[in-house]
């Protein structure tokens, strides 16, 4: 793993992202939009059940924490479709760039925009509602690794797809993380769900950190166990999914990778 | 001369399903070397150059950098050489600038910017450095693309069609600068290009490949030699009757396009013929001698239906 490259790599997206104006505004624009649709939804909601705020903050942390896991997904795929419509993908790969630290290069720039966009959501939140995610103490730091780390997952799996088979696949870079989000009980507790899709958000590891985020709302305790299974599925999807895409990268090298372009 | 051997491919083969698209193919560079790769469409150039690069996995066969496996040491391999190509793009938005520093830190080039403008301004694009690559004419992308591909100082260079879209000036100081490096750092290159008369000016070998196979590899004048047939034009203003009377008589192949008899011949008859005319003493106004070339090679091979070109 040779860090220049990584750091080369790093500087080519954020390079990208200062001359694409929807590279940048994507960080702040719907974050804020949700911010103010969704975070107005659940203030009407709480004044008129119980002008409780606990309901609007159950909200409010579901978009603002939501925001961590499509964020890391997001950058890993766009990052990696960016290269396929520049037409830049075998010029990387005729340099000593590796794969590895392609995939690397990826995740420590989805976490820069990741902390970027959080921070402005979380102001925008405090500024709105009086929401402060501070409130979570140093859990924070573990809410946010577990989330980071299914947004990887997710990303790298979704990859795995582009990579495999190119841009007629590319709606998925954008979407890929939705198909999880019905069973990861953002706004709703888990005990909500169907039998068989609680089943499903059982094996999900988003699901146990918004579960713990919510325990912590409403009782002001820490479900330590939580984060923990949240942490241990999130290490085996994770090598899963870059294992699954390192396998699918070479299969496409087989058949030219000149042809994703 | 076994270390003198820069790229050495062994029975390299790629298939996809049914279809062979490089049909156990060997060659060697050696350093300071320039190989053509010369084929028509659909020969397997680019699907062997995409092999040689480690962009495509070959079905079977060897590929060894300096004596080294490739691609097991891939990043060695990769930081000693480089490729340009017209077929390629690079980051949209990016300025010109911002790609080169982009390369040069993936290569991990000393003194960057020094490097960057040193070859912004060999390939005259240092006053468009800031322009951005999706603003760039078609002429000014290739120059951009020859410029990364000598960013790392490589000891081999791949050059697919390096001189395509560009200006006739520009063409001949790109030639002029491939030259100049091959002398002073002994760069090997691998050449690939649909301009014949470049090819034979700048490669010492050249291979046809055809089919996914080489067919033929030699010199390019020993390649040109294997066309028998040479052309002399002969320019006639007043009256070319005594001249068609004498080839009738002495059974040579013309054609007549107005005042311009155009007579094949073999090389080696052609100072014999000419002799005949002064003998004859039959005027001629102008007199052109046409030898095959490698073009003439080249069509010939690409017309024929097995490439036989006996």
């Amino acid at each position: 793993m040779n860090l220049n490259r990584v750091w080369a790599m790093v500087l080519r997206y954020v390079c990208n992202m200062r001359h694409s104006l929807d590279r940048l505004s994507d960080m702040f624009y719907w974050p804020a939009i949700d911010l103010f649709v969704w975070g107005l939804t659940g203030l009407y909601l709480a004044q008129l059940i119980n002008k409780s705020h606990q309901y609007l903050f159950v909200i409010l942390s579901g978009l603002v924490f939501w925001l961590i896991i499509w964020r890391a997904q997001y950058e890993i795929t766009i990052s990696l479709l960016s290269e396929f419509w520049d037409r830049n993908i075998v010029n990387l790969f005729t340099t000593p760039l590796t794969l590895s630290e392609l995939m690397v290069s990826f995740m420590i720039f989805g976490f820069l925009k990741t902390i970027g966009s959080l921070a402005f959501s979380a102001t925008l939140a405090y500024l709105l509602y009086g929401f402060n995610v501070f409130y979570f103490g140093w859990n924070l730091v573990w809410f946010f690794m577990n989330l980071m780390l299914t947004g990887w997952a997710v990303g790298f799996l979704v990859g795995s797809v582009l990579v495999r088979y190119g841009q007629k696949f590319q709606a998925i870079g954008w979407a890929g993380v939705a198909l999880i989000s019905p069973f990861s009980a953002i706004y709703y507790p888990v005990s909500v769900l169907p039998h068989w899709a609680q089943k499903i958000s059982a094996v999900i590891p988003s699901t146990y950190i918004f579960e713990a985020i919510r325990e912590m709302l409403f009782t002001h305790k820490v479900s330590y166990d939580k984060i923990w299974i949240s942490f241990i599925l999130n290490f085996i999807y994770l090598t899963i999914a870059i294992i699954f895409f390192r396998y699918m990268f070479d299969k496409s090298r087989k058949l030219g990778l000149g042809r994703l372009v | 001369m076994k270390n003198d051997i820069v790229l050495d491919v062994k029975h390299l083969t790629k298939k996809f399903s049914d279809f062979i698209a490089v049909d156990d193919l060997s060659l060697s560079i050696r350093q300071g070397e320039v190989l053509g790769l010369l084929g028509p469409n659909g020969a397997g150039k680019t699907t062997t150059i995409q092999m040689l690069l480690g962009v495509m996995e070959q079905t079977s066969g060897s590929i060894e950098y300096f004596g080294k496996e490739f691609p097991k040491y891939r990043q060695e391999t990769l930081s000693m050489i480089n490729f340009s190509s017209t077929y390629i793009s690079m980051p949209w938005e990016f300025t010109l600038e911002e790609i080169l520093m982009l390369y040069a830190r993936l290569y991990e080039v000393p003194d960057k910017k020094k490097r960057i403008d040193k070859l912004l301004k060999e390939f005259e694009i240092y006053d468009m450095r800031k322009k951005q690559f999706k603003m760039l004419s078609a002429g000014e992308k290739t120059r951009l693309f020859l410029a990364k591909a000598f960013l790392n100082y490589p000891k081999l260079i791949l050059l697919d069609e390096p001189t395509a879209s560009l200006d006739p000036d520009i063409a001949v100081k790109i030639r002029e600068f491939l030259k100049r490096e091959r002398s002073e750092y002994n760069t090997s290159m691998l050449f690939t290009s649909h301009n014949m008369a470049e090819v034979e000016e700048m490669c010492e070998r050249v291979i046809i490949m055809k089919s996914g196979k080489i067919i033929d590899e030699d010199t390019p004048e020993n390649l040109a030699k294997k066309i028998k047939g040479a052309h002399v034009e002969l320019l006639i203003i007043k009256d070319h009757t005594k001249l068609l009377d004498f080839l009738d008589k002495q059974k040579y192949l013309y054609e007549v396009d107005n005042r311009t008899i155009r007579v094949a011949i073999d090389e080696q008859n052609i100072s014999g013929f000419l002799h005949s005319l002064f003998t004859e003493k039959i005027k001629c106004d102008e007199i052109n001698i046409n030898k095959p070339t490698l073009e003439d090679y080249f069509l010939q091979v690409v017309n024929s239906e097995k490439g036989d070109t006996q």
